[in-house]
């Protein structure tokens, strides 16, 4: 039982959760409609494409790579589902194109950041424009409109009565994700790059394929939600996923994801997501005015981050701490000659 | 001694700096032989008002750069700067003078704010400037909701004074802009490449824990260092909304990447400790003029990220590969005997 709590006390996740819960709960004490069963399901779905996105990238950030282009990806593969289905294309094939490119410009990402050694930042920051143009271009800067009703209807179809098919799809995916990050061995390898690189590299682990692949994935993610992104909204604007990749990667930092790479889960970016997305709801049955949105959502970053960073400081010194007093207690046992000149 | 009384030619010609010469000059001679128009100077000098921001917020972003953090709120202390502006001289009813200088110095505590988190606390540059951006363009939009007139119109009428600030002309031929520009320039390269605080910057950049090592204050170092940026931000603001004439929450939406992107252009390290301002300046310059002549050659403003886009991915490709061509012999060898 002491393990058991120790073990959750020492996953970052838990931090996310319990903030979560914290502040549905506060809001839920001011204003109780805030938590009917209807209202959060309404949170969850509202939070989908974020989750997709934010997951996406975990994988980038997991690597100690960025993917800044995951915005415009959403917004080309938007248009381009949502142009081939309104122009009569199946469902099926839409989504695969869709996915395809998603998967192109992950690679090209990728190829970039490995083989041309171009910092990921530069990279993704640069693709992000070639993306963003190449939607006016394919768009014509005309909205994508008129989409066929059964395609906006997959946004409300509903299992069991209450659950939505998105949500349910996305919560399967992150499930899996992360059993497969967690229990298979090519799941560790995104982590282990992310924490030591050329560590990573000495033990044979195969570095520039794995980043290629996590900046694929990050792709296609973002491919997925631009699909979700079209069939929820209902059409597509050349302006489509603007500024999402900075909301995607606040809600990683949100989940504990660290930047720096090696630390942090999918779990932990979902629940990130689901906070990200939920704080104009929160605003709003708090009676506050949806403007201070992005205030609130700043605020909330800092705070997570700056609380963050002092723990770790503090479970750093005190590791020091614990070291240096094993290692005098060694020294004073062992008053060998060879072993005290070795600390001294 | 003798090494250092010769003047390096061919250090001075195969520099960074020099291909950014070159880009601009192609890039005048190209749009000029489309458009003659873009080669007229009152056009050519005038067309500063459309990225001046870009290049005084790049001009002081690469100080920060430099330490090897990054400052991506600049975008959003613009239209905060803004907003406090418009509401300091509409609302309160302050001198537009007084008013300018309290919003400069707004800039200066969101970036004090931000270098304390980044240095004191020890939270990654990025994450910590990610969330300034949210708190400041949020900020700006709440500012904007306290004032009597609507969001949507703005804050408008400034005095003429204020208005002179960026449409006036020295001469009656180079924009003021233009003048505000060199003069920062001035400031910046005076600051990093000519006083004790530059080296104390590219040493902190270099390896922060040799700087305090030394004796270098190196937190306070790098938290200047996002102040000044700040500083700048504001800055941009107060020319931006003097440009427009109105105050606006959104004015640096979309700012955040061509920032960035003029940064790295001008050779500065992502990774820190390497960069220079005559590189920065040179780069925002070279990203302004792209922008402004495809425009001018009839190509929609909408398409123009494509070629920055390319032009920053080819541009840091080729440094790199012309970077890992020079690099010192032994590390050739070592390679080829692995």
């Amino acid at each position: 039982m002491n393990k058991l709590i120790e073990r959750i006390t020492q996953t970052r996740e838990v931090f996310t959760v319990v903030f979560m819960f914290v502040l549905f709960l506060g809001t839920g004490i001011v204003n109780p409609g805030f938590l009917a069963p209807d209202n959060i399901l309404l949170c969850l779905n509202g939070s989908v494409i974020y989750i997709l996105l934010a997951i996406g990238i975990s994988f980038v950030i997991t690597t100690g790579d960025i993917d800044v282009s995951i915005g415009a990806t959403l917004g080309l593969t938007a248009a381009v589902c949502a142009t081939m289905i309104r122009d009569g294309s199946s469902l099926l094939a839409a989504s695969a194109t869709a996915l395809l490119i998603g998967a192109i410009i992950g690679l090209i990402n990728g190829l970039g950041v490995t083989k041309l050694r171009i910092p990921a930042i530069i990279m993704t920051l640069g693709v992000n424009g070639v993306v963003r143009g190449s939607i006016y271009v394919y768009t014509e800067g005309k909205w994508v409109e008129n989409l066929p009703a059964a395609f906006k209807r997959y946004g409300q179809i509903t299992l069991a009565g209450f659950v939505n098919l998105f949500l349910l799809v996305t919560v399967l995916i992150v499930i899996g994700v992360y059993l497969y990050i967690k229990k298979a061995n090519k799941g560790k390898y995104l982590a282990a790059i992310g924490d030591n690189m050329c560590g990573a590299t000495l033990i044979g682990i195969p570095v520039d394929r794995t980043r290629i692949l996590a900046f694929i994935l990050c792709g296609i993610f973002a491919a997925f939600a631009g699909i979700i992104f079209a069939s929820k909204i209902g059409f597509v604007t050349p302006t489509a996923g603007n500024g999402y990749e900075m909301k995607a990667i606040a809600a990683c930092v949100l989940g504990g994801v660290s930047l720096t790479g090696g630390v942090g889960s999918v779990i932990g970016a979902m629940f990130g997501a689901i906070i990200m997305s939920s704080i104009s709801r929160i605003l709003v049955f708090l009676q506050f005015s949806s403007n201070w949105d992005n205030t609130i959502t700043g605020i909330l970053l800092i705070i997570i981050v700056v609380a963050d960073a002092l723990i770790q400081k503090h479970l750093k010194e005190k590791a020091r701490r614990e070291r240096l007093a094993a290692r005098d207690l060694f020294v004073a046992e062992k008053t060998c000659e060879e072993v005290g000149g070795v600390f001294q | 001694m003798k090494t250092s009384s010769t003047f390096n030619w061919k250090k001075l010609i195969f520099r960074w700096e020099m291909a950014l010469v070159l880009i601009l000059l192609l890039e005048i001679v190209i749009f000029g032989s489309i458009n003659p128009r873009f080669l007229k100077i009152p056009v050519l000098l005038g067309s500063i008002n459309d990225y001046i921001s870009i290049c005084i917020i790049a001009l002081f972003g690469t100080i920060v750069m430099i330490t090897g953090g990054i400052d991506i709120s600049g975008g959003a202390i613009v239209g905060l700067t803004s907003m406090v502006l418009g509401l300091l001289w509409q609302d309160v009813g302050m001198n537009i003078w007084v008013a300018v200088v309290i919003s400069i110095f707004t800039g200066a505590i969101c970036g004090a704010l931000n270098g304390f988190l980044v240095s004191y606390i020890g939270v990654q540059a990025m994450v910590v400037t990610l969330g300034g951006m949210f708190l400041y363009s949020g900020l700006a939009v709440v500012l904007s909701t306290l004032s009597v007139s609507s969001a949507y119109e703005g804050i408008g009428g400034f005095p003429e004074e204020f208005l002179h600030i960026a449409g006036g002309k020295v001469f009656g031929v180079i924009p003021n802009p233009f003048i505000i520009f060199l003069i920062l320039v001035v400031i910046a390269y005076i600051l990093l490449h000519k006083s004790r605080y530059g080296r104390y910057v590219f040493l902190v950049g270099v390896n922060p824990n040799a700087a305090g090592f030394s004796g270098i204050n190196y937190r306070l170092v790098s938290m200047f260092a996002y102040i000044f940026s700040g500083m700048a931000a504001s800055v941009a603001g107060v020319v931006l909304t003097s440009y427009l004439g109105s105050c606006r929450a959104d004015l640096g939406n979309g700012l955040t990447m061509p920032i960035v992107t003029a940064v790295v252009l001008g050779g500065t390290a992502i990774t820190g400790g390497k960069g220079s301002i005559i590189g920065t300046g040179l780069a925002a310059i070279v990203i302004g003029l792209l922008r402004f002549g495809l425009q001018m050659s009839g190509v929609s403003t909408q398409y123009l990220d494509i070629p920055v886009g390319l032009l920053l991915i080819v541009a840091v490709a080729a440094r790199g590969a012309s970077l890992y061509m020079k690099r010192p012999s032994f590390l050739v060898r070592k390679q080829k005997s692995v």
